[in-house]
């Protein structure tokens, strides 16, 4: 009670002190919070892709499994590599980003289309279900499309409605019941209808290569490089390794980084808690001589600054916590276009509570350890010291 | 409780000197006596009462508590002896700030553990008889110094101590506050049968006392 009382009778400097740990709390949270979901939904991208090969253009930059940036390949590569003997199944894949679109999306969203031929729909969602009342387009469809369903709920789109994409006019046969970044913006329709819209006659972005099982993949993608390279094409058959081996090392400084960040704003959180403590007590020695001279332990006099000092703690963490939940929510909203109510729905993948019992965990000691000391040092304050120092 | 002194002495070294506040003083405390110290500021008045309170340590000399030699207890057994069974009243009061004058005469008795109803009675009855009835919920800054110092004796009194130690007392009240207070302190002594030691400048205190001593550079003598 005493402890308490104290915090509210210091109202501005236990406010302050309180929103200086959910400061350095949000700061720690949202940092790490966005860099695990970025680096979660990065790893993620080679997933559906585990174990095959990708066929790109030499010049092609693969993020994972995205192809980002570069030049495609001509479809009848795809021929070449199906006659490699190893080679069990082939899958071209079209990837378009930020494309724009008109007509009933009024908005202009960043969006992935990725064109492949109908039935092999499966390589790109995996399991991903299709929400209620959907169903794939059928193998002869040409205008018949399934999207993510972040861009269903951006733009209000629901199942068998229509809309166009450069004067196309598209049948919407399904929505990706997903809350993956990625597959949530997607727009998935056939092959040669993406050529047809995005004018890429007869070019795939990578041809994905399923292996014969039991085969050594790395041979068959140095098989694929040996066959495919000419003068005229030049490819690169990249294996999950070594598409994790490209960017694995960006992840982990991007981790280094974030567990530095994280590591400097603890640091300077307990600083302020030690500052704050040394402040409270200093003067407060005359309350604390006085608790002494009628009798009270040393340890319920240390239990007092402790009580005081975990209190800040535990509310400025509790406080960050929250601020670096909903700052988490709207940097990842503002980045992968998701609403942010459907990233609130998924917000315990991106802010584990793991995490955040962690924290409060670490707050409150740490707040507790930095307070330890002024706690001693004015637990050992007697009367008859402030009485001499007085007269 | 018996308090006796036997060429108790403290030194201070400030700088290079030493100081000698208390010097082989000889001392005793019966049962239920009234006690004045009388002397100068800086004379040792306070560091006296700290060390019969038992909040100092002595540089020589005993001090026996019932005959018990208080050099012989420990920390927790000196802290037991000064919730339990003494009472110490400050010439700046010393309440808890943030406390309401129920909760400061509360303390002690939550710090001896006693059952919160318990304290909540027991703390209204010694408001009431201090006369701060009508004051309860009033925080120190919201009381004048003559009711601060009455929720300070009542603090005193809260777990039934067999002597006060006052320091000063009366030292920061007015002249018709001061009366009120010794008053009170008189009444406590000889209905209480509390003993109570007071170091005072305030002669009418010295002139109600059982016995009074005078303290002059450290050294201690009975005056009357």
């Amino acid at each position: 009670m005493v402890c308490l009382r104290n915090l509210l009778r210091r109202k501005a400097r236990t406010t302050l002190c309180i929103a200086g740990i959910a400061l350095a709390v949000m700061s720690t949270v949202t940092i790490t919070a966005t860099t695990t979901s970025y680096t979660t939904a990065i790893r993620g991208m080679n997933t559906l892709f585990t174990g095959d090969i990708l066929v790109v253009s030499k010049s092609q930059i693969v993020l994972q499994a995205l192809p980002i940036s570069g030049g495609n390949l001509i479809e009848t590569i795809e021929e070449e590599v199906k006659g490699i003997p190893e080679v069990e199944a082939t899958v071209p894949l079209l990837f378009v980003f930020s494309t724009e679109l008109r007509g009933t999306l009024e908005m202009v969203p960043i969006n992935i289309t990725v064109g492949t031929p109908p039935g092999n729909w499966t390589v790109l969602t995996g399991s991903t279900p299709l929400r209620a009342g959907g169903k794939w387009p059928s193998m002869n469809a040409v205008d018949e499309i399934v999207i993510g369903s972040c861009l269903a709920d951006v733009h209000d789109i629901a199942v068998n409605s229509t809309i166009k994409i450069k004067g196309h006019d598209l049948t919407v046969r399904g929505v990706l019941d997903t809350r993956s970044a990625i597959l949530g913006r997607t727009i998935i329709m056939p092959l040669k209808t993406a050529q047809e819209i995005y004018h890429y006659p007869m070019t795939v972005s990578m041809i994905v290569v399923k292996p014969e099982e039991g085969v050594n993949v790395e041979e068959v993608a140095d098989r694929i490089e040996g066959k495919l390279n000419n003068p005229v094409e030049r490819i690169k058959a990249l294996t999950s390794d070594q598409r994790n081996s490209l960017i694995d090392p960006l992840l982990d400084e991007v981790n280094m980084w974030n567990l530095g960040i994280s590591i400097v704003f603890f640091v300077t959180s307990v600083t302020i808690v030690t500052l704050v403590a040394m402040i409270n007590v200093s003067e407060r020695r005359r309350d604390f001589a006085t608790l002494d001279a009628l009798g009270a332990s040393f340890t319920s006099k240390v239990l007092m600054v402790l009580t005081e000092i975990g209190f800040i703690g535990l509310l400025g963490s509790v406080i960050g916590i929250f601020l670096g939940v909903i700052a988490t929510v709207i940097i990842i909203s503002f980045y992968t276009y998701i609403p942010i109510q459907m990233v609130f729905f998924d917000i315990f993948s991106a802010v584990p509570p793991l995490l955040l019992a962690e924290t409060v965990i670490y707050m409150v000691t740490a707040s507790c350890v930095a307070g330890l000391i002024p706690a001693i040092t004015v637990a050992r304050t007697s009367i008859a010291d402030i009485l001499k120092a007085e007269y | 409780m018996e308090i006796k002194t036997v060429n108790l002495t403290k030194v201070y070294r400030l700088g290079s000197s030493m100081i000698t506040a208390v010097n082989k003083v000889n001392f005793e405390v019966d049962e239920a006596k009234f006690i004045a110290v009388v002397g100068p500021s800086g004379s040792g008045k306070t560091t006296l009462l700290n060390l019969i309170g038992l909040n100092d340590y002595p540089t020589s000399g005993e001090i026996f508590i019932d005959d018990k030699d208080a050099s012989l207890l420990s920390g927790s057994e000196r802290r037991k002896i000064r919730l339990l069974r003494m009472g110490f009243v400050f010439q700046t009061f010393n309440l808890m700030p943030t406390l309401n004058a129920l909760e400061n005469v509360e303390l002690p008795m939550a710090l001896a553990g006693k059952p919160q109803r318990e304290q909540r009675e027991k703390a209204l009855r010694l408001l009431g008889a201090v006369g701060l009835g009508k004051r309860l919920f009033h925080r120190p800054k919201e009381l004048s110094m003559g009711e601060m110092q009455r929720v300070a004796i009542a603090r005193a009194l809260a777990n039934n101590p067999e002597i006060i130690i006052a320091d000063e007392p009366t030292g920061e009240l007015d002249s018709k506050t001061a009366e009120e207070i010794i008053s009170l302190l008189f009444e406590i002594n000889r209905k209480e049968k509390t003993a109570v030691i007071v170091a005072t400048h305030d002669e009418k205190i010295v002139r109600l006392a059982d016995a009074i001593y005078t303290i002059q550079d450290g050294e201690l003598r009975l005056k009357g």
